[in-house]
């Protein structure tokens, strides 16, 4: 157990290492320029290259990722060239929006993608069959940034049910006592139900928007796992002896694909961690997606860099949850 | 088919959910707050010695006070700021100004003349973007002691290390935020390693404006609040509230809805849509920064003028351009000095003509045209003022692709001078003066390599002209009104005569959508629009 645990460390602080040096190089080959970000386009040669020099470009890159790695040893990751505050401080600011979104958003879409995959592989080639499929290709093909603006527009501007833009009304900007990040924990600290609502309010829309493309893909995923769960013996058995569709379908091919389940449902969070960055743009979300997106674009490393190592250390979390709940549902993975 | 008996929710709790949901009545706009829509992408630090660009300019003006201001309708009009009163002298070398008294920081410290020489000698000791225009004026960290400095609490000194137009100056102090001026005692009390507060800076204010920061999150949000101990009226607003928005088509919805009520940076046909509301406004504003189509003088293909001549004045179609991609983002524009200045002249008689084209490609020796490429940022209207280029230099027989990017990759190729072709947006600077236009657009004083002169469109494209160079030298030490005005029309016109390397065609718009209830709002030409005097016609 031990040198399995230990086994697995290793492994994901070398797979940590790997993506860093990737993404460092990556970052270092690309035509950007930080510098330029920062003096902007007027600044003059002499005031470029003291930026230059001061950012520890005119080092070697063995040297910069060195430099690099030994702050990040001590918990530093440097700090954002484009909001010029610690990365670490930029991260804290951003994850929670991300994760308060992708989270709803998976919770929405695993409750409504599972059961209906379900559903469609219980009722194979009749309608309820073909709605799925229909539901699950329009979900999985639309782009989503259209089905954020088309959502904006019938549930914002046309019925005024949604909040609109950003995670809560302009209005209660500012007056919220920031303690966890994540909007609906902090309002009702802070007991403000008016808040509360509005934070509500502007987070359903577009973590149904994302919740629909999850669903999509959870359902086309569960109902591809069901079909081939049904389509065994011990299921033919189940039905010879007399039991239920009900107890047929939930009671024993439900039951086989947990652990599939289960895998793509953490690939399927993790994509939403990291990638929910049109429904951000659409929805004004200042999330992780716009972070690193905008890091980017203006070759901000430390912040590129650091949202990487986030990243990672996501996946590895999910991974390491994901195989945790296989030794629950599943007893071969106990022994 | 699932029984209704298994859903864990009944019908009967749904109304709760759309209750907590939904029940909430709108926030709408209050009466004493501004809520205000931009993309503060570019928004990248407040310290006035390092921020650029027009978000930085747009927000930093509400919580620093410079000692002059211009007139916003016309920008060429000096006004008193925290100077009540300015003189020049000494054959234009030094300029006095007297300052207010009674002048207080919004951290209740005296504002003195000391205050004032300190923030300049800290731009140039720091070296960063807004240093560049005091060092292009002669001073430097040796000599800025010296240059600037206080006789008395309400007296700034100016002496001029070099010659140059005093006006020049006064508009720089007045549009540009190295002029604001920064309470000292707070910046020092954030000094960390020497750097004069500037990481402090970044993200908090010292000044003296209207309003006071509250809040800032990068990318995603900024609060202002009415600053307490204004040394003017105090702002009609209580809050200003501007949320990081980039999608266009969001910003339209938010107005829509009554939810914003001052939006900018939005596409044309938003606009347009937008402009059909009687409850909103559409404000345009004219900056001093053109649009252009500019060809790299440095590659072998534009090195003859005759070249540059089919390219940039028989195959940019100007008035389709004008007409058909540019409104609400640029005014058709082909000289570098924008109108409303005495020297502005009136538009060449370029025009777009393949034959013309064509038969100047032969006389270079390409019949058949050539293949070149055209770099453009990716964005509105950037794009289509490239697929115009497009199709237009195919009717030359000259073959381009196009080659998006962001404004670091595409403007970073131009300060490499790897371009060919690129489409862009630039020069004028923020002073309603000739020399700021053709200084960032024309001038270039050493086009080697080495020179490095990349804050020079000029140098950028490659292109210099020593008797351009003369000229537009010349008419800044030129004292006399008129034939300074004279001189730089004789720039204009063997601009006309030779083919530089960049052509403008629009002078930059800066639109913005008001609410009709946003009252006293004044776009500043210098992108400094001061929110002090705005107010809301009250909804109830």
């Amino acid at each position: 157990m031990k040198a399995k645990w230990i086994r697995g460390t290793t492994g994901a602080a070398t797979a940590l290492l790997g993506l860093l040096l990737l993404t460092f190089m990556i970052g270092r080959v690309m035509p950007l320029d930080p510098v330029l970000a920062i003096v902007g386009p007027d600044a003059d040669r002499a005031t470029y290259e003291q930026v230059y020099q001061q950012l520890g470009l005119d080092r070697p890159l063995w040297a910069q990722f060195g430099r690099y790695l030994g702050d990040l040893a001590q918990g530093d990751l440097g700090r954002s060239l484009l909001t010029g505050l610690p990365v670490t401080q930029d991260l804290a600011r951003v994850l929670p929006a991300t994760l308060e979104l992708a989270t709803l958003a998976i919770l929405l879409g695993a409750l409504l993608g599972v059961p209906l995959g379900v559903w469609a592989a219980s009722h194979h080639k009749r309608w309820p069959d073909h709605v799925a499929r229909v539901l699950g290709l329009l979900g999985h093909s639309t782009p989503i940034f259209w089905f954020g603006m088309m959502g904006l527009l019938v549930f914002y501007a046309w019925l005024g049910w949604a909040g609109g833009i950003g995670r809560i009304g302009l209005g209660f900007e500012g007056a919220i006592p920031r303690v966890t990040g994540l909007m609906l924990v902090d309002t009702l600290l802070a007991g403000d139900t008016a808040a509360f609502r509005s934070a509500l309010r502007h987070l359903l829309l577009p973590a149904c928007v994302l919740g629909l493309h999850s669903m999509a893909y959870l359902s086309r995923m569960t109902r591809s796992f069901m079909l081939a769960q049904l389509s065994q013996e011990y299921i033919t058995t189940a039905r010879v002896k007399g039991l239920s569709r009900r107890q047929v379908v939930w009671g024993h091919a439900f039951l086989n694909i947990r652990v599939q389940l289960l895998t793509i449902l953490a690939l399927a969070y993790g994509g939403l961690l990291e990638g929910a960055v049109l429904v951000e743009t659409v929805f004004g979300w200042p999330g992780f997606g716009s972070y690193l997106t905008g890091s980017l674009l203006l070759g901000d490393m430390n912040a590129v860099m650091g949202s990487v190592l986030v990243i990672g250390l996501l996946f590895v979390a999910l991974n390491l949850t994901a195989d945790a709940l296989y030794r629950v549902f599943d007893p071969r993975a106990r022994s | 088919m699932f029984p209704a008996s298994s859903w864990p929710l009944r019908r009967r709790h749904l109304p709760a959910l759309f209750a907590a949901g939904w029940g909430a009545a709108q926030a709408d706009s209050p009466d004493d707050q501004l809520l205000v829509g931009m993309s503060m992408n570019n928004l990248l630090s407040l310290d006035p010695a390092a921020a650029t660009g027009l978000d930085a300019a747009t927000v930093a003006c509400n919580f620093y006070d410079s000692l002059l201001e211009v007139d916003a309708a016309d920008a060429t009009q000096l006004r008193p700021s925290l100077a009540e009163s300015w003189a020049v002298s000494d054959g234009g070398r030094r300029l006095t100004l007297k300052l207010r008294p009674g002048l207080v920081f919004a951290s209740g410290r005296p504002l003195t003349a000391a205050h004032a020489a300190w923030s300049l000698h800290r731009v140039l000791k720091l070296n960063l973007a807004q240093a560049s225009v005091w060092k292009s004026y002669g001073y430097t960290t040796a000599n800025a002691a010296a240059g600037i400095r206080a006789e008395d609490p309400l007296t700034l000194v100016l002496d001029l290390p070099q010659p140059t137009d005093p006006v020049l100056v006064l508009m720089t102090l007045a549009t540009s935020m190295s002029g604001y001026v920064v309470d000292r005692d707070a910046v020092l009390a954030h000094e960390v390693k020497g750097d004069l507060g500037n990481a402090w800076l970044t993200t908090h204010a010292a000044g003296s404006g209207a309003f006071e920061l509250e809040e800032w999150r990068p990318k995603e949000l900024l609060t202002m609040r009415r600053a307490a101990r204004y040394w003017q009226a105090p702002a009609k607003l209580r809050r200003v509230v501007v949320r990081h928005m980039t999608e266009s088509q969001t910003l339209r919805l938010m107005l829509a809805r009554g939810d914003l009520d001052v939006a900018g940076g939005m596409s044309a046909p938003d606009v347009r849509a937008l402009a059909r509301r009687p409850e909103l406004v559409v404000e345009e504003v004219r900056r001093a920064t053109m649009y252009y189509v500019a060809v790299n003088a440095r590659h072998p293909r534009f090195t003859d003028e005759r070249v540059r001549r089919a390219v940039l004045r028989h195959l940019i179609d100007f008035q389709g351009v004008a007409s058909g991609v540019l409104p609400f983002y640029g005014e058709l524009q082909m000289r570098p000095v924008p109108p409303g200045l005495p020297a502005s002249l009136p538009q060449p008689a370029y025009s777009f003509d393949p034959a013309a084209a064509r038969r100047l490609l032969a006389e270079a020796g390409l019949p058949n045209g050539f293949d070149t490429t055209i770099r453009v940022v990716a964005e509105a209207p950037f794009t289509g003022i490239a697929t115009s280029l497009q199709a237009t230099l195919a009717q030359g027989g000259i073959r381009a692709s196009i080659l998006p990017g962001t404004g670091n990759q595409v403007y970073g190729a131009m300060r490499e001078r790897t371009f060919e072709i690129i489409v862009g947006r630039g020069g004028g600077g923020a002073e309603a003066h000739p020399h700021s236009s053709l200084r960032a657009l024309v001038y270039n004083p050493d086009n080697r390599d080495s020179a490095r002169l990349s804050n020079f469109q000029g140098w950028r494209t490659g292109y210099a002209d020593a008797e351009l160079n003369r000229l537009i030298e010349q008419a800044l030490l030129t004292p006399d009104a008129a034939a300074q005005t004279a001189l730089y029309q004789q720039a204009q016109q063997r601009l006309d005569e030779r083919v530089p390397a960049i052509q403008p065609i629009a002078q930059m718009l800066d639109t913005q959508v008001l609410r009709r209830a946003v009252q006293g709002y004044v776009g500043h030409p210098s992108g400094a629009t001061r929110l002090r005097e705005v107010y809301k016609v009250s909804k109830r």
